[in-house]
């Protein structure tokens, strides 16, 4: 059972509330770059960018790292590498809390991938509200409210935050800044509200979710999977930046003459060499085969577990082709009828 | 315990098999470890070249013998041709076993019929030495396919089997696609149990008692097919049809993605919740095979 508690921080001691999180570990928080926005460490509340729409790499980054050094060789032995800070991940939205809900399923399961456990203990997440752009279709998923899986939330009140807390940490975070914060009103509550509703009214993009895995099923064949294949470069974008996707690869890497690393990225299920085993045999010999497994992966595969796809809208952003994910479903159901 | 440490495991033998093959013998240095290693037939470690990388291979040994383990290693790429290289008293990284293996005790009082293409003698040579040692089976059949003759993983087992198998209850068949005088040698030896052809041709003339028999086969990807559609024409329960498969599996304990499949109702890792499959799964799983 999580309890929740909300209490309510005024604007004016926003940034102050910001500046004490640092003694929780290093602050990480959405920056704008050029084009983008990232996680990045940051110092003063001015970096942040409160009104981000997507970061382009997910905080999975965080726990499973695109570049991830596991074991290095030292004498014949594999020594492991386990240096953990604690990190305070500040503006996270609801997605991708669900999106690391997603990451815990795998990870955190027997037997439990060591690394990620302890980086995942070792770091406090601070949800933010947001509204959705024209890639956003987190509603359609249920994915656009976090009821756990986060220390602090807050939430968009016009004269400052109503802040949920979520967890033990969340709590400790409270009690010890307690004199920053006031009581949430009536008008707070209403605010809120307003805020929410006019959320859940800005969705522009919606995924049909019924029946969506039987209708999968129906769709092995399907001529928009042909079409798609010439469509899709193959890039392998969206596996990189889906907050879902941890498919990974292990390399050995000699950092010099005496010394190995042992190291684990990112992998991505549109690679050739996804599929391939020794000898040559391919499972997955064509990039339809590859297209389709990941719309597969994503929405197909046991939905009784909840979909491994959050609604974030990064896929759809950062394809180079311009595929988006709830137009190809859309269009294999289409092609069904 | 982190699941991606290995183990240190000293190299005892190794012998050629083929030109392609060699058998590794091992067992680990850690006199504890070795005691606590037992695994099923048909499970799988994953052998660390420090330095080179992983990769999963079979268990080609049976658990009945202790205090060694075997693999068979084919040289096909930048790892196992490291590995082909490596001599007696050399030193790798051993971890594992993973995978569900043979059900062996499920299967105990029945008539197995083993069906091996290739490397896939490997896995199966795993249930044909503990099948022969436990002697709790009734009826053992290997049907082995393979390429030519000097490609016979096992040459001198195999022969034995084919020479006295019968008083152990143990069939064994060979088919050979490339003629050569020792294949025509061993055909003039053996017959009808040495035949050239395609290890479905192996199934003419033999009788099962399909009640009371399972089939476990092992082979390249296109074998399947033609084995199970041989199997089910003698009306073979799906449920008795065991099979063992490959993925590009880089972590064996169902982290890294790469073997996954799923249906609507099930998501399955091939490396955790396989490699041993039955039929119907695969029927029920597209994918699969």
């Amino acid at each position: 059972m999580i309890i929740l508690r909300y209490v309510k921080l005024p604007s004016e001691n926003f940034e102050e509330f910001f500046n004490s999180l640092k003694r929780w570990g290093t602050v990480y928080a959405p920056v704008k770059q050029g084009n983008i926005y990232a996680f990045k460490r940051v110092d003063t509340l001015g970096e942040v960018s409160l009104n981000y729409t997507r970061t382009m790499l997910p905080p999975k980054k965080f726990f499973v790292r695109p570049k991830d050094t596991l074991l290095k060789l030292k004498n014949g032995r594999w020594e492991e590498i386990r240096e953990v800070k604690k990190i305070v991940l500040f503006g996270v939205h609801s997605c991708d809390i669900h999106g690391l809900q997603i990451l815990d399923k795998v990870y955190l399961n027997d037997p439990v991938d060591p690394y990620y456990k302890a980086r995942r203990e070792n770091t406090i997440i601070i949800g933010i509200s947001c509204m959705p752009d024209e890639y956003c279709f987190c509603k359609s998923l249920g994915t656009h409210f976090a009821m756990h899986g986060f220390d602090l939330f807050l939430h968009e009140l016009p004269d400052g935050w109503l802040v949920r807390v979520g967890s033990v940490k969340g709590h400790e975070i409270a009690w010890v800044n307690e004199s920053l914060f006031e009581d949430v009103t009536e008008e707070d509550l209403k605010h809120f509200k307003e805020f929410e509703e006019k959320r859940s009214a800005s969705f522009k993009k919606h995924l049909n979710k019924e029946g969506l895995a039987d209708m999968l099923d129906l769709a092995f064949d399907s001529p928009v999977w042909k079409r798609y294949e010439r469509i899709c470069l193959g890039c392998g974008n969206c596996n990189m930046v889906c907050p879902t996707c941890r498919c990974y690869e292990v390399c050995d890497y000699w950092i010099n003459a005496y010394e190995a690393v042992r190291v684990r990225r990112y992998d991505s299920c549109f690679m050739e060499t996804h599929g391939l085993v020794a000898g040559g045999h391919n499972f997955r010999p064509t990039r339809l085969d590859r297209f389709r497994h990941r719309y597969y992966c994503k929405s197909y595969f046991d939905p009784s577990a909840g979909f491994n796809c959050v609604g974030c809208g990064r896929c759809d952003e950062f394809c180079p082709a311009k595929i988006e994910h709830v137009k190809v479903l859309d269009e294999v159901r289409e092609a069904l009828k | 315990m982190n699941p991606f440490q290995t183990y240190d495991a000293r190299i005892l033998e190794v012998k050629e098999l083929t030109p392609r093959e060699k058998l590794f013998t091992l067992r680990f240095v850690d006199p504890e470890i070795n005691k606590e290693f037992t695994y099923k037939p048909g499970q799988f470690v994953i052998v660390d070249i420090r330095g080179f990388g992983e990769f999963p291979i079979s268990l080609c040994s049976s658990p009945t013998r202790t205090g060694y383990f075997q693999l068979c290693v084919r040289r096909v790429g930048r790892m196992t041709k490291y590995m082909h290289t490596l001599k007696e008293g050399d030193i790798i990284g051993i971890r594992g076993p993973y995978g569900n293996g043979f059900p062996m005790e499920e299967m105990e009082g029945s008539n197995l019929l083993l069906v091996a293409g290739g490397l896939g003698m490997a896995p199966l040579r795993s249930v044909l030495w503990y099948a022969l040692d436990s002697g709790k089976y009734e009826q053992i059949y290997l049907f082995y396919g393979t390429k030519s003759y000097e490609d016979i993983l096992f040459r001198d087992e195999i022969i034995h089997l084919l020479k006295h198998g019968e008083a152990m209850n143990c069939r064994v068949k060979l088919a050979y696609e490339v003629e050569s005088p020792s294949c025509i040698y061993l055909e003039k030896g053996f017959a009808p149990k040495v035949c050239k052809g395609v290890v479905t041709d192996l199934f003419r003339g033999e009788e099962f008692d399909v009640e009371n028999t399972y089939a476990l086969i092992c082979g390249p990807p296109v074998m399947y097919k033609f084995v199970i559609k041989e199997l089910l024409d003698r009306k073979l329960s799906p449920g008795r049809i065991y099979m063992t498969l490959e993925r590009r599996m880089r972590c064996g304990i169902g982290k890294c993605g790469h073997c996954i499949v799923g249906t609507s109702t099930s998501i399955k890792y091939i490396c955790k919740d396989g490699p041993v499959f039955t039929y119907w799964e695969a029927l029920s799983t597209r994918g699969l095979i």
